[in-house]
């Protein structure tokens, strides 16, 4: 017993993180990843490997049953930590971590368990836009598992039916390739789950097509998001944006602060809002990177995103972020491999309403990359500037702040169209490239705040 | 340590057996990578052996792939397959050439052939290539698409536990014996002036190691999509060049 | 003779196979619990609507069909290796025609695009 509390220590002394960021919540989810840093403690990339689950942010409570459902996924042992402000990481961390060695935690998992094996879920699916029928509400074990449950004929009638109320998918999903039909092929229900159906691809070919959900919790993903796809093998044939819901937050959102508190009347440095801009960017570039698959210069990315926040000087900013993006730049494999992603024109963006660098490049996911580093080396050289920035100047990181939309928004309504055809990767590239932030989309209480 | 972990209506045989298959075909290829000038057998033909254990690689990672009825797993089990097919061909080639140097399809012999000049130096085509689908086959570094930090860790998505430390761990294995083998086939083996034969073999093997560690620090995450074009119009034609070169420098010798 | 080379990949195998069953042994006795867990598949935190066993894209099928055609000549290409200087100049002549021809097979589909995937 005393060998196995050691070795149990011992695998938990740096546990793995799931991190589920929730819009609005970019400062807590900074800070969080600082403290992860400080103590080496590895964020993974699934429920699988995880040890830890820390919630940043505020999810609305009656709609969060995705991070339910990445609890449930987490094998023991196991604890979860909410930040909700960026000041509670620290301690937070400290008591999921302690949690994993406690005795509560173990049992507090199995009526949950018991709940799940008998179909129940937690009720509210974060956008439950889907019909009742085609949920996978199941129960949660497999048939052939042998517990033939007794509802299994019962779900099995429910799903017919959705598949018969006739391409009933399109209501959820949008329009997809006219002349597509079902066929009884679809109409197998295991454990609950209707198996893929079958559409044309976008060559005109006839293909298995999975409906899957994407997001929220992955890796280098914008917080909060979801992307609703209909996949064949891994090529994006449809996509849908989505959201989670969260609660109205109180202040604005993080990257778009001072030009934010500029419309609000207040007096703002620009050193301060090139700082902003500068730290946005490299965030984005590091997700960028790093879905990429290159994690050396992601990692590079994100440490210069922590010393502009912290406040270094301009000298050591372009002694960092120089050589750095000049080796990016020099990178032909980088080139190569982003090439032709996610072509956005810039009629096509300036049509949508996209205002920020995606218009600028007007190309593609390589080209917005290039205007992220130019951008931010321009921002970094002008960090130090003490002259106040007027209300002319009223561009944040994503775009245009006083237009009639926040510029994420525009951002989102150009994805889908850009996604559909793209391999997975590639997908996860382009998505990567616009960088959208939904903080901007999330309600904010405070009626001193214009740009809504 | 972890509990298991199952996923909905998931084949669980199935992500078992890709689990397993991947350290044990590791290890069965190790067979024939000699350590100085012994291995733990010198098959008449090594090199086919470690070709076929390398391939049963495939299987074990999209079963392990497939296995758990997981989107993103499935998709990392998939690209596995996409990958095996872009790298495997110049692969084959790049070590038949080698045999065809020597002459034989024993490690040993090959070994023996390069007591004087290492194959690396000339046939540097087949050495490079050789490198890439080292990478390629333990889907590591700028060919870790198959466990890609963006489908949250691919073919191991869903493992957890000891299946997962299996997993990864086979994957190390094969990483490490396919930069061993290159020592033997191309980098003389065990021959060097001085040290003892099993030290050469040792420091070769890691001095392979860090250079492709060096390589994945420098390289982002090569898609397929793009890479596929590449491995058959430039690498392939390439392969066979290099294959003539030695075949009729064979002719002439 | 080729019994006993065969003898040391055998034991070699029992070795990986023991230490797999050692693994997966100290990984039950150090399980905080037996019970294994069952749980959705991953993408994010939301559920799938539909079983994620699916068939693949079509792009795989050609790539794998021309992969085939040159698994079929590695069959004759390793015998090949080593009767090279014994046969003299027409094996390599044959081989690599044979290739050659091979390779005209891939130029054909290099500009069908079957490897142009995005």
């Amino acid at each position: 017993m005393e060998l196995r509390s050691k070795a149990a220590r011992l695998a938990v002394a740096h546990p793995g993180v799931l991190l589920a960021a929730c819009p609005g919540a970019t400062r807590a989810r900074l800070a969080v990843e600082e403290e992860l840093l400080r103590r080496s403690w590895p964020v993974v990339a699934g429920p699988a490997s995880a040890n830890l689950l820390v919630v940043v942010g505020d999810p609305d409570p009656a709609r969060a049953d995705w991070a339910e459902n990445l609890w449930n996924g987490i094998p023991e042992p196991k604890s979860r930590a909410v930040v909700r402000e960026a000041e509670q990481a620290t301690a937070a961390l400290d008591d999921g971590h302690l949690a994993l060695f406690g005795p509560d935690d173990q049992v507090s998992v199995s009526p949950r368990e018991e709940r799940r094996m008998n179909g129940v879920l937690p009720s509210g699916r974060a956008g439950s836009r889907r019909r009742e029928g085609h949920a996978p509400d199941g129960p949660a074990h497999a048939v052939r598992d042998g517990a033939a449950h007794h509802d299994c004929a019962e779900h099995e009638t429910e799903s017919h039916h959705s598949g018969h109320s006739g391409d009933g998918q399109d209501e959820a999903h949008g329009t997809h390739g006219g002349g597509h039909g079902h066929d009884m092929h679809a109409m197998s229900v295991v454990a609950g789950l209707p198996m893929a159906d079958r559409a044309d691809d976008r060559d005109g070919l006839r293909l298995d097509r999975l409906h899957v959900p994407l997001g929220p919790a992955l890796l280098d993903w914008p917080a909060g998001l979801v992307l609703r796809l209909a996949l064949q093998g891994d090529v994006v044939q449809q996509a849908e944006v989505d959201q989670i819901s969260v609660r109205a937050s109180s202040r604005h959102p993080f990257w778009n602060d001072p030009w934010l508190r500029v419309i609000a009347g207040e007096r703002v440095e620009r050193g301060l809002a090139a700082r902003r801009l500068c730290a946005a960017h490299l965030d984005s570039v590091g997700r960028f990177l790093a879905v990429s698959g290159w994690d050396d210069e992601a990692k590079r990315a994100r440490s210069a995103r922590r010393r502009v926040l912290a406040g270094a000087s301009v000298e050591e900013l372009g002694v960092l972020l120089r050589p750095w993006a000049r080796q990016l730049r020099r990178s032909r494999t980088l080139r190569w491999l982003t090439r032709g992603l996610g072509e956005l024109s810039s009629e096509r963006a300036a049509a949508a309403g996209v205002t920020g660098p995606a218009l600028v490049a007007g190309g593609d996911a390589y080209c917005r990359l290039l205007v992220w580093l130019d951008e931010i080396e321009r921002a970094a050289a002008v960090c130090g500037d003490t002259r106040v920035l007027d209300a002319t100047e009223l561009s944040g990181p994503r775009g245009r702040l006083n237009g009639p939309v926040p510029p994420s928004q525009a951002l989102l309504d150009v994805l889908p169209g850009l996604l559909e055809g793209a391999e997975f990767a590639g997908a996860r590239i382009i998505v990567a490239s616009l960088d959208p932030d939904l903080d901007e989309l999330v309600p904010v209480v405070d009626s001193r705040v214009a740009h809504e | 340590m972890q509990q298991r972990r199952r996923t909905t209506a998931a084949d669980v045989a199935l992500t078992r057996l890709g689990v397993v298959l991947l350290p044990v075909a590791a290890l069965l290829a190790a067979a024939v990578v000699p350590l100085g000038f012994r291995s733990v057998s010198d098959l008449a033909d090594g090199i086919v052996w470690f070709n076929a254990m390398e391939a049963l690689a495939w299987a074990a990672v999209w079963l392990a792939g497939w296995g758990p009825n997981s989107t993103l797993a499935l998709i990392g089990g998939y690209r596995f397959l996409a990958q095996g097919l872009a790298y495997e061909l110049p692969h084959m080639l790049a070590i038949t050439t080698a045999a065809l140097g020597a002459e034989s399809l024993r490690v040993g012999e090959v070994v023996d052939t390069q007591a004087g000049l290492w194959f690396a130096v000339w046939m540097p085509v087949a050495f490079a290539i050789y490198l890439l689908s080292a990478m390629a086959m333990a889907f590591w570094g700028p060919f870790d698409q198959p466990a890609g930090r963006d489908v949250a860790g691919g073919a191991a998505a869903e493992l957890s536990g000891v299946d997962r430390i299996v997993f990864l761990g086979g994957r190390w294995l094969l990483l490490t014996v396919a930069a061993a083998f290159s020592v033997p086939l191309f980098l003389g083996g065990g021959n060097g002036p001085l040290l003892p034969p099993w030290l050469w073999t040792v420091l070769k093997t890691v001095a392979v190691l860090a250079f492709l560690v060096w390589i994945r620090r420098k390289v982002p995450t090569l898609r397929m999509d793009r890479y596929m074009e590449v491995a058959w119009v430039v690498l392939t034609p390439l392969a066979i060049l290099q294959a003539l070169v030695v075949a009729l420098v064979v002719l002439v010798r | 003779m080729s019994g006993y080379e065969w003898q040391p990949v055998l034991f070699l195998l029992g070795v990986a196979a023991a230490s797999l069953v050692l693994l997966y042994g100290v990984g039950a006795s150090l399980r905080v619990t037996s019970e294994p867990l069952n749980t959705r598949p991953f993408s994010g935190g939301l559920d799938p609507d539909e079983h994620p066993f699916s068939r693949f894209h079509v792009r795989w099928y050609p790539v794998t069909m021309i992969f085939l055609a040159f698994d079929m000549e590695m069959l004759f290409m390793y015998p090949w290796t080593k009767v090279v200087s014994a046969v003299g100049v027409s094996a390599v002549i044959e081989m690599f025609l044979f290739l050659g021809v091979l390779l005209a097979g891939v130029a054909y589909a290099w500009r069908e695009g079957a490897f142009r995937w995005s």
